[in-house]
């Protein structure tokens, strides 16, 4: 019990400790998961750092490409020298749409729209002038340049640019750092987690090994159990067996040893009588020839006393005799091999039923096989010793008030055929209902000729047979006698022949 | 009695005495007269079939009882067939078993007649006195 309770203790500890394994290994790889989307919106922060300093940088381009063909226009009056502020103009409404959209923050948000203000002031002063010069006012438009207005919106844009690229740096520069942190806690984080496995599979192994064992090692426990379960089943067994032959070996000798005196008793009651023969013929011949010689007495002990003693040891010897013989076969029928054959029990009701034919004509009764009664594979002679007595029971104490009605049914119950041997006859008190089994005893009114041995031998043979016997009955009514065997007779291995 | 053989001696092994009585009563009934040694044991009558007084005695026919209180008649039985001058001695067991592996072995053992004791007195008068006829007409080799 112990020992059961402390192994099923183990197996709930077992159980814990691969639970908490795999939690571990659900936590790394939760975990790995969540560093991989972290490094992954890191890496997207990154990318939006950088689109957003090139968009900064593009703003910058914008003002210096501009102001790089004002120049040259200014400097040249040559239409052509404008094209880069041609091209780069019209680029302001994409360019600043774009940096509003990448711009994240509120600071960022803020300097950018403080660099397109300033972007928007370079351009209107660029503007300007190229309107002046295309007008032909050259001289207003270097003015409008002199003023250093277009200067300061210049310096603002590049304080702005450096400034906004400074910061926008310094975060790729952290993120960076902490993508690359990530990506380390990510290798740490994965080896833990290879680590972990191994340990569990380690662990596991070892926990399935010592099951292994652990059940091995109960099956052996089991087998030998088993073993000694068996040995003592066989050993008990032997010893039943023994035992009974003991008490058959009992009954034939006592029964035999019985019988040796009983040769002598009769012998000499005979002799004894013969002898009184003898005297009898002497007394009567003198009787006659001389009457007054013979007294009263002699001649009563010689006609009356001496017949009646020999009559009443003759009767007891006699039924001494039948005892010790239904003993002998009692014991007899227990000696017999059983040879197991198929036994067709209608048919065995059928033909016991004609050896009673004169008997049931007589009292009007009727012996009846219901139909399909199953069949069994037993010892035939026993069983039809069984049977037979079973009926001539039933028609011996039938109720001469009414028509004798006797049936045999039967059916099958698992591996066990059951016979009801029922018939409306006398029926016997529950009082008498075991009484009736034993030897020597009967029941009820004793008008019919038996030793008592009958149910006793049948009772003996059942068992022998692996059956059982029991009585349904009413007095007044009938009896049931309910007789259960195997199926199949399955000799008992340590049988003794 | 045919020829000039010596008579026949009766050897009857048999621990009761009633039974003894009641079976040297129905030979004598049946006209036998020879003589009849009885022996209430195995040992003693081993003792007498072995000695040479037994030799000296003439042709024997054993009568032999199976139930004896210091060995069973089929020890008996055995030694009997297996002695040189015993084994053609014509050996009649009467006992009261009529077990049929007794009875068999008796018979392997080389037995001559097997008879069981009828409890019922007529029955066994009769078969007695059936045997002393047997006995009166049976040829015995000598000894």
């Amino acid at each position: 019990m112990a020992e059961a309770r402390n192994g099923k203790r183990v197996g709930r500890n077992e159980v814990l400790l691969l639970a908490l394994g795999f939690g571990a290994l659900a936590v790394v790889g939760g975990s790995s998961v969540w560093i991989a989307q972290r490094n992954a919106s890191f890496n997207r922060q990154i990318a939006d750092t950088l689109e957003f300093r090139s968009d900064v940088r593009r703003i910058l381009d914008i003002a210096q490409d501009a102001e790089t063909g004002q120049r040259g226009y200014l400097l040249t009056r040559r239409e052509s020298y404008l094209s880069p502020y041609e091209a780069a103009t019209p680029m302001r409404d994409a360019r600043a749409s774009s940096l509003r959209a990448r711009a994240a923050t509120e600071s960022q948000r803020e300097n950018a729209e403080q660099l397109i203000k300033a972007l928007d002031t370079k351009l209107a002063e660029l503007a300007r002038t190229v309107e002046l010069s295309r007008a032909g006012r050259w001289d207003e438009a270097l003015e409008v340049v002199r003023s250093d207005s277009g200067r300061e919106a210049m310096v603002t844009l590049r304080t702005l640019t450096d400034k906004m690229v400074g910061v926008e740096t310094q975060r790729f520069q952290e993120n960076f750092a902490y993508s690359e942190w990530l990506g380390r806690l990510q290798l740490v984080v994965v080896t833990i987690g290879l680590l972990l496995a191994a340990a569990l599979a380690l662990v596991a192994q070892i926990l399935v090994r010592r099951q292994a064992r652990t059940i091995r090692e109960a099956h052996a426990e089991l087998a030998d159990a088993n073993a000694g379960l068996e040995q003592a089943v066989a050993d008990r067994t032997a010893e039943l067996v023994s035992a009974n032959e003991e008490i058959q070996r009992f009954a034939y000798i006592v029964s035999h040893d019985l019988r040796a005196p009983l040769v002598n008793v009769m012998g000499f009651t005979s002799e004894l009588d013969a002898a009184r023969k003898t005297l009898k013929e002497q007394i009567d011949q003198v009787a006659e020839k001389a009457p007054e010689l013979v007294s009263g007495d002699a001649k009563l002990a010689v006609d009356e006393d001496l017949p009646e003693a020999i009559g009443f040891i003759r009767t007891s010897t006699a039924k001494m005799d039948r005892l010790i013989n239904a003993i002998l076969r009692l014991s007899r029928e227990g000696r017999r091999v059983i040879t197991p054959e198929m036994v067709k029990v209608d048919e065995v009701v059928v033909a016991i039923a004609r050896t009673l034919h004169q008997q049931t004509e007589a009292t009007g009764a009727r012996i009846s096989a219901e139909p399909g009664l199953p069949p069994l594979v037993t010892d035939r002679m026993s069983f039809e010793q069984v049977f037979q007595n079973l009926i001539e029971n039933a028609v011996k104490y039938l109720d001469r008030s009414r028509p004798g009605v006797i049936t045999v049914r039967g059916r099958r119950v698992g591996p066990q055929v059951e016979y009801a041997i029922e018939d409306n006859g006398r029926g016997i008190d529950a009082k008498d209902h075991e009484r009736v089994f034993e030897l020597f005893r009967r029941a009820g009114a004793q008008d019919q000729p038996g030793e008592g041995l009958g149910l006793a031998f049948v009772r003996a043979s059942v068992r022998r047979l692996g059956g059982t016997i029991r009585l349904d009955s009413e007095p007044g009514r009938g009896s049931t006698f309910i007789v259960t065997f195997p199926a199949v007779y399955r000799p008992q291995q340590t049988e003794a022949s | 009695m045919p020829n000039n053989q010596r008579p026949v001696v009766i050897v009857m092994i048999e621990d009761d005495g009633g039974h003894a009585r009641l079976i040297e009563k129905n030979v004598r009934r049946a006209g036998v007269n020879n003589e009849i040694r009885h022996f209430v044991d195995g040992t003693s009558a081993l003792a007498f079939l072995q000695s040479s007084e037994a030799s000296a005695a003439g042709p024997l026919l054993i009568l032999l009882d199976l139930n004896l209180p210091d060995m069973t008649g089929i020890d008996i039985l055995g030694v009997i067939k297996k002695h040189e001058r015993l084994k053609r001695a014509p050996v009649v067991v009467l006992t009261t078993t009529d077990d049929k592996v007794e009875i068999q072995r008796c018979y392997d053992l080389g037995c001559n007649v097997y008879i069981t004791k009828p409890v019922d007195y007529d029955t066994f008068a009769t078969a007695i006195r059936q045997l002393g006829l047997f006995i009166s007409v049976m040829q015995v080799p000598d000894a």
